[in-house]
């Protein structure tokens, strides 16, 4: 009789962390990876992040908050285990993104987990400007991005933040969004993507991003 | 730029779309209603009156309309304590309204603004003209009079760090004859954060005269049933010929 091997990796399905701190819009985020009829798990377990595939850091809230709940479940390490020793793709959305940046000023001045040479910043406030910026606006594609894919240029996402990203590094860059003064919208660096806006809140375009980003290789 | 906005505002009664005709609730309309067109956001209001009701069947409505609908979703209504938020934001939603908490307890609007961010804290103005012809904020349901003038309620409540107001007009709720602009214009031009308008809605020409006249940045809606997809989009084009910068 011939018995058949296999690998965990040849017949595993791939297994996207949702990664749960306690602040981000958890449910959106799981409900878009299920339509796009991928495998999930919502976890901040050390071993469960460390079996995963790929990573989703979420947001809704202030930076401080976000970055105290990660230190105090010990994400920080076994993020860093995953994104920058294993080299495993990660999307941070919005808050989730501006974690990623080594600094945020927002309510005081906080470290964040270090992965972009970047500062989270509030937007200059100018007498006609609302904040926080929330709505639907565009993308600037200024670099090409895997995130891109399929998306027309005139699609639209819905952003909702008083704060954004300020990148020493240019070449990250890969969108922008004209709110008062050009921003930061999207960066790809290797392993690592960021939104400013939510795509689980963009309805068809912020679908394909996700897809993208769960289908790319 | 950033799109002018039209919202969907659902009342919801103990866990059932609340309409004053008899109307029967069916949340795969309303889902694919949300998903498939272009509404650019979607308000889920409790209004089950205190008792009359389990709080756990508004929870289900959010789950379900956070799972199924990629827009944004803010969720209001007997909302009293940061723990609130907690559960409202834990079951979906992205932002929280607030209305009577935060007149007997302004604090909560900064508490809340420092624990999910400015962006999440929404708050509802409702208001309307006393017997002395003078604009006053409402409490409990629109029932109670409060010493609030709106435009000072709304610079205090930007203040302690809001990140949207939902101008609901009480007088003007249901009539459909057009929002109170009046009031609008005076409390979004006191502000400089995002000013949702609602009450009155009934045509196309209304949701211009929010934007135009109103100063909004967004207009609402609670009357769904007189929606079917041609006249969302029929709405918004209405709205891109008259230049009001609108996702269509």
């Amino acid at each position: 009789m011939c018995k058949v091997f296999f690998r965990r990796k040849s017949i595993g399905i791939m297994v996207i962390a949702i990664i749960n701190y306690g602040l981000g819009n958890l449910s959106s985020v799981a409900g878009a990876i299920e339509r796009l009829g991928y495998k999930y798990i919502i976890t901040n377990k050390k071993e469960e992040i460390r079996n995963s595939d790929k990573f989703i850091l979420p947001g809704v809230g202030a930076f401080a908050e976000g970055m105290q709940n990660i230190k105090n479940l010990e994400l920080d390490k076994i993020l860093n285990e995953v994104v920058l020793e294993h080299k495993k793709p990660i999307l941070g959305i919005c808050l989730g993104f501006h974690m990623m940046a080594h600094e945020g000023f927002e309510f005081g001045h906080h470290a964040g987990l270090g992965w972009l040479e970047a500062s989270v910043i509030k937007f200059e406030i100018d007498k006609n400007l609302r904040l926080p910026h929330v709505g639907w606006n565009d993308l600037f594609m200024v670099r090409e991005s895997k995130l891109f894919y399929n998306i027309p240029e005139d699609a639209l996402f819905y952003y909702v933040h008083s704060y954004h990203m300020k990148c020493k590094m240019k070449e990250i860059v890969t969108g922008e969004c004209l709110y008062g003064e050009r921003f930061t919208s999207t960066i790809e660096n290797n392993n690592v993507y960021g939104t400013q806006f939510h795509p689980e809140k963009s309805q068809k375009w912020g679908l394909q991003l996700l897809r993208n980003f769960v289908e790319m290789a | 730029m950033v799109r002018k906005r039209l919202i969907i505002v659902l009342t919801i009664n103990n866990g059932v779309l609340f309409r004053t005709r008899n109307f029967i609730p069916d949340y795969r309309y309303t889902i694919n209603f949300v998903d498939a067109w272009s509404v650019d956001e979607v308000v889920l209001l409790d209004i089950t009156r205190p008792g009359d009701g389990d709080r756990k069947n508004f929870y289900e409505v959010i789950k379900f309309f956070s799972k199924n609908c990629f827009v944004p979703l803010t969720v209001g209504g007997g909302v009293k304590s940061i723990n609130d938020f907690k559960i409202l934001l834990g079951m979906g939603a992205d932002k929280v309204s607030i209305n009577t908490s935060a007149l007997e307890n302004p604090n909560i609007i900064t508490e809340a603004a420092k624990s999910f961010g400015s962006q999440c804290v929404v708050v509802s103005i409702d208001a309307k003209k006393n017997s002395a012809e003078e604009y006053r904020v409402f409490s409990d349901f629109g029932t109670k009079e409060t010493e609030h003038n709106p435009n000072d309620w709304a610079k205090e409540i930007t203040r302690l760090g809001a990140g949207e107001i939902l101008i609901q007009s009480i007088d003007r709720d249901g009539m459909l004859e057009g929002y109170d602009n009046e009031l609008n214009k005076m409390i979004s031009d006191s502000v400089n954060i995002p000013v949702l308008v609602c009450g009155g809605a009934g045509n196309w020409q209304n949701f211009l005269d929010g934007f135009t006249k109103g100063n909004a940045s967004a207009v609402c809606t609670t009357n769904i049933y007189h929606f079917t997809e041609s006249s969302i989009k029929s709405a918004k084009q209405y709205l891109k010929k008259a230049n009001i910068h609108i996702r269509i």
